[in-house]
């Protein structure tokens, strides 16, 4: 039986970037979860037939939010290692402990990156393109991307030498500290993105133009607190309203 | 002009991995591959519009939990291939401006209908994992790097498919309308453009608030300071 080294938790880190390559109803990531845990089991388990029960178990079910998967895997390659040496916990235990990783990381994660984080680069994106400069595309890209793979790609480790406690009560106040900060900024920005929209270089758009604006603006706040339509609905049936009026005016 | 199709069908692939299957570095967001579209068709205004406009629409679709969000991968692409190829071909300022309409309802056509083809997706993928575990368990440990590449391939060879024929059928149906029918197009363009701005902008606001008090006063704060300041550099 061998421990793990640096270059097994690297390889773990470059595979969770396919995390999500066979992504289904059904076991959602559990297969990319396998796989980028496939180098730990082949170091941590010398017997074939043993390190193939393992895999096989690996492929069941889990989900969590994509980025923050790395803590998990980290973790519960460090349970495996245990395991391994006849220590850890069984089958059983260990799917549990996985469960409960994946959705209070979801929680986290969903939160951070899907709502707060993502929405964040957009707005940055689209109010440097409004100056019709391409360094929009550039600033979402960068603005998400320090977090998503900083955390994607060192997380194997972190969780790693963290194990369970990954996911105590320091580490869950400071994600929930940084999306509270993101939110704040996001409102701001949202803010300067509407007063440049209305008033690009200065000058005050016409007013259909600031009557449209604030007609999407209200009518996305009420209907936004509904689940349907959907916003891309919303914008399909607006346009093909903008559409009829001009056509018949 | 074919090199450009082709590149912008290529490129409907490599969002459709982006967008759930490999990284998930947001190459796949409307703004990004409308930039890298507006490089390869030297068309950086149509690109952008369209990009700006899908980009704050898709910026509230989220993939979370087992929900299929609208494909706005692939729409974002081929929204803007379709607002280039009819810009390309009539390169008078109202004829882009009914491009730029036309390619924001391509784009969001496409991402609607995607949902079907991203659902057909994932089905198939349930029969790869189901044969990944019994292969595994009959001892090929190389299944799971196979089943993880055949992954990969369906969802490139989908989205390029699906790019290439919502991007025929955009060019084919709108690219006429915009040539006979420009000037009501461009004014519903100047109607539908900031309606559609103010509702993405709405749904931004409404994530980053969560009825909150005090980030509505930082919204409402910050919009009156850009204001001032844009309203006062400009005289």
């Amino acid at each position: 039986m061998g421990r793990l080294v640096g270059a097994d938790l690297r390889r773990m880190a470059g595979r969770t970037l396919l995390l999500q390559a066979t992504f289904n109803y059904e076991r959602q990531q559990g297969l990319g979860w396998a796989w980028a845990l496939q180098p730990a089991l082949e170091r941590l388990y010398p017997d074939p037939d043993e390190r193939r029960a393992r895999l096989a178990e690996h492929t069941a079910y889990f989900n969590t939010q994509p980025t923050l998967a790395s803590l998990a895997l980290g973790a519960v390659a460090a349970l495996e290692e245990q395991r391994a040496a006849g220590e850890g916990p069984d089958s059983v235990a260990l799917a549990r402990i996985k469960s409960v990783l994946g959705s209070s990381l979801a929680a986290l994660g969903d939160r951070l990156f899907w709502f707060t984080l993502r929405p964040f680069a957009a707005c940055l994106g689209v109010l440097i393109a409004l100056g019709g400069s391409w360094w929009g595309a550039v600033a979402l890209l960068v603005c998400y991307n320090l977090l998503h793979l900083g955390v994607r790609l060192l997380g194997v480790g972190w969780g790693y030498r963290a194990g369970t406690a990954v996911l105590g009560e320091p580490q869950r106040r400071r994600f929930e500290r940084l999306t509270e900060r993101i939110a704040v900024l996001g409102a701001a920005l949202v803010g300067v993105t509407t007063a440049y929209l209305l008033a690009p270089e200065g000058t005050p758009r016409v007013l259909v133009f600031q009557a449209a604006f604030a007609a999407g603006l209200g009518l996305g706040l009420v209907g936004g607190l509904r689940p349907r339509p959907s916003p891309t609905e919303w914008a399909l049936g607006i346009g093909v309203l903008c559409v009829v009026a001009t056509w018949f005016r | 002009m074919n090199l450009q199709v082709l590149a912008t069908v290529l490129l409907g692939g490599v969002a459709a991995l982006d967008a759930v299957p490999v990284a998930q570095v947001l190459l796949s967001q409307p703004l990004v591959t409308a930039t890298l579209l507006g490089a390869v068709w030297g068309q950086w205004h149509v690109a952008l519009e369209v990009g700006v406009v899908l980009q704050i629409l898709a910026a509230s679709t989220l993939p979370v939990g087992a929900r299929t969000p609208e494909d706005f991968a692939v729409g974002g692409v081929v929204g803007t291939g379709v607002a280039l190829a009819t810009a390309a071909r009539l390169p008078y300022a109202m004829a882009q401006e009914a491009a730029a309409l036309l390619g924001v309802f391509a784009g969001l056509l496409t991402a609607t209908f995607g949902v079907a083809l991203i659902k057909w997706q994932r089905r198939r993928n349930e029969g790869l994992s189901r044969w990944c575990e019994a292969a595994v368990r009959a001892g090929d440990e190389g299944a799971v790097g196979g089943a993880q590449r055949a992954g990969v391939v369906l969802a490139f060879a989908v989205g390029v498919g699906y790019c290439a024929v919502c991007l025929a059928l955009g060019v084919g149906v709108l690219g006429p309308l915009a040539a006979r029918q420009s000037l009501r197009l461009a004014r519903a363009w100047t109607l539908a453009q900031p309606l559609w701005l103010g509702l993405g902008l709405a749904q931004l606001l409404l994530a980053f608030v969560r009825q909150r008090l005090t980030r509505a006063a930082v919204f409402g704060a910050a919009l009156l300071v850009a204001w001032i300041l844009l309203v006062m550099g400009g005289r």
